[in-house]
């Protein structure tokens, strides 16, 4: 009879221990990121979607403009996956890199943005709630994730590039660099 | 027409939608299928033998939308799902998930089927809907934001130019629309996407510190998730091209993987010094499950696809550890005692 009290209030501890996980994160994080949301997604809204498009289109000239600045712009505008389909202005050899690097923006940007990719904000927060109830501030955390990223997603932006370049040798398939007019 | 015959659909146990016809034409005739990097789905080849449609793998190359009859996909409820039924495509999930992720507004039972296996597929016979006549309800959405700014239009005419009082209530209304929609879509975000996994990865981290589990556990991941050194080899190990495309879908291991560093963190068995390598280290595989449709977003040409599937995999593979060594240079200074 003991070993069966011990075992259910083991069992019992196990959704319990998991609740309380739950509460914490609940209380702790809900709030705050609901507010972000709501006020993100009504500045976007009053900004629109078309301005967004008139950048995009000058941003297509040069890697750090299509790699940095656009990725960047287009993740805060148009969050994931929307900001993905940017790429829509580059030629096609920029495509893959664009994408490279706008896919990343996605995640990086989201420690002080949580609007731009809350179903998969719980990687950052997961690590940042363990920080701040250590009784640490997540904001250094965050801004640096999203400085670091700035610099680390043109990186492997622009490494697309050179992938893309091999890729197309091996397929023996060649993609065109110059932006197409289109209707 | 002739070759083409239809299909009668329904969801499976835990499913959500359908029951779905789908009957391939002259033009719709393929079936596109993004499953498990590359993997075609159990359901495929039954699907092909009854309608006869073709069978593109969306991970090695793509179709024009205007000849899909149907999409396969296996998405864990994070944004594949919507994204095919958003644009009006017959779409089958095999994973058992509902109307879920950002797109969740699209995931409608018209057009929109989960939990599929081959028993869920038979022959139809009788009234069949082609999926051309399906597309035209794509519309609706735009109608209610015509609407209001006829209105508001007929509103500022009506009020003249001089009364400013009429143009300042107008603004005003306007902003507060807008404020108040936004927050509805945010609490909307916050259910279907945000508490369900925060319910979900809490039971894991539950039973992982209940059961004792978790000192075992952590002492496999400990090498990996605690040391510098260790989160550069996962780094690497997560970006390996085609293991990243499978450790991709809805980011879930990333996900558990961050809710267990922090749950280390909190316990001080992992130094919050590593957050921000923990981090980078975590998802060097991010969004390699997602190229095809992320080029797809892009207006991507086929060959496109072909080239950049693979090229995003090598260059993840190839600056994973530039982004962890990144991490750790920036990371002077932070958190430390």
């Amino acid at each position: 009879m003991d070993f069966l009290v011990k075992f259910a209030s083991a069992f019992m501890g196990v959704f319990q221990l998991g609740g309380e996980q739950f509460m914490g994160w609940v209380t702790g994080i809900i709030p705050t990121i609901l507010m972000l949301l709501v006020m993100m997604n009504a500045i976007i809204a009053l900004i629109g979607d078309e301005r967004i498009e008139v950048i995009a289109k000058v941003c297509t000239s040069n890697p750090i403009l299509r790699y940095a600045v656009l990725p960047w712009l287009s993740a805060f505008m148009l969050g994931n996956p929307m900001a993905l389909s940017m790429g829509k202005f580059m030629p096609e050899f920029y495509k893959p890199s664009y994408y490279a690097s706008a896919s990343y923006h996605c995640h990086t940007n989201s420690g002080i943005f949580p609007h731009i990719n809350p179903s998969e904000i719980l990687i950052y927060l997961g690590i940042a709630q363990g920080v701040t109830s250590l009784g640490l501030d997540a904001t250094p955390l965050a801004l640096r994730y999203m400085l670091v990223g700035f610099i680390a997603n043109f990186i492997s932006g622009w490494a697309t590039d050179f992938t893309t370049a091999l890729v197309q040798k091996q397929q023996g398939i060649s993609l065109s660099k110059e932006i197409k007019s289109r209707a | 027409m002739a070759e083409y015959k239809a299909i009668r659909v329904e969801k499976g146990s835990g499913g959500f939608g359908g029951p779905l016809t789908i009957q391939g034409t002259e033009k719709r005739n393929k079936v596109m299928y993004i499953t498990g990097g590359g993997v075609a789905p159990d359901i495929l080849p039954k699907i092909v033998e009854l309608t006869g449609l073709e069978p593109v793998n969306g991970f090695k190359t793509s179709a024009p939308e205007d000849e899909l009859a149907l999409v396969i996909i296996d998405c864990g409820g994070t944004l594949r799902c919507g994204l095919y039924p958003k644009k009006r495509i017959p779409t089958i999930n095999i994973n058992p998930v509902g109307k879920s992720g950002p797109l969740a507004q699209f995931i409608t039972e018209d057009i929109y089927v989960s939990g599929v296996t081959n028993a869920q597929i038979s022959p139809a016979d009788g009234s069949v809907v082609p999926t051309e006549e399906a597309a035209p309800a794509a519309e609706e959405k735009k109608g209610g934001i015509d609407t209001t700014k006829k209105l508001s239009e007929q509103m500022a005419e009506s009020g003249g130019k001089g009364n400013v009082l009429a143009k300042i209530g107008l603004g005003a209304g306007k902003v507060v629309a807008t404020f108040n929609q936004a927050a509805r879509d945010a609490v909307q975000t916050c259910i279907t996407t945000l508490l369900p996994f925060m319910a979900f990865v809490s039971m894991l981290i539950g039973i992982i510190n209940g059961t004792g589990f978790g000192t075992f556990f952590s002492g496999i991941l400990q090498p990996l998730l605690g040391s510098i050194p260790g989160l550069l080899v996962l780094g690497i190990i997560c970006s390996i091209p085609g293991l990243s495309a499978i450790l991709g879908p809805g980011a879930v291991i990333s996900q558990i993987l961050g809710g267990i560093m922090g749950a280390e963190i909190a316990a001080g068995r992992i130094s919050p010094h590593l957050a921000l390598v923990g981090l980078f280290a975590l998802n060097c595989h991010a969004a390699c499950d997602f190229i095809p449709v992320g080029l797809g977003l892009a207006e991507a040409e086929t060959e496109t696809v072909e080239v950049g599937v693979v090229s995003v995999m090598y260059s993840r593979f190839a600056t994973s550890w530039i982004r962890v060594l990144l991490a750790v240079v920036f990371s002077i200074g932070l958190y430390t005692v």
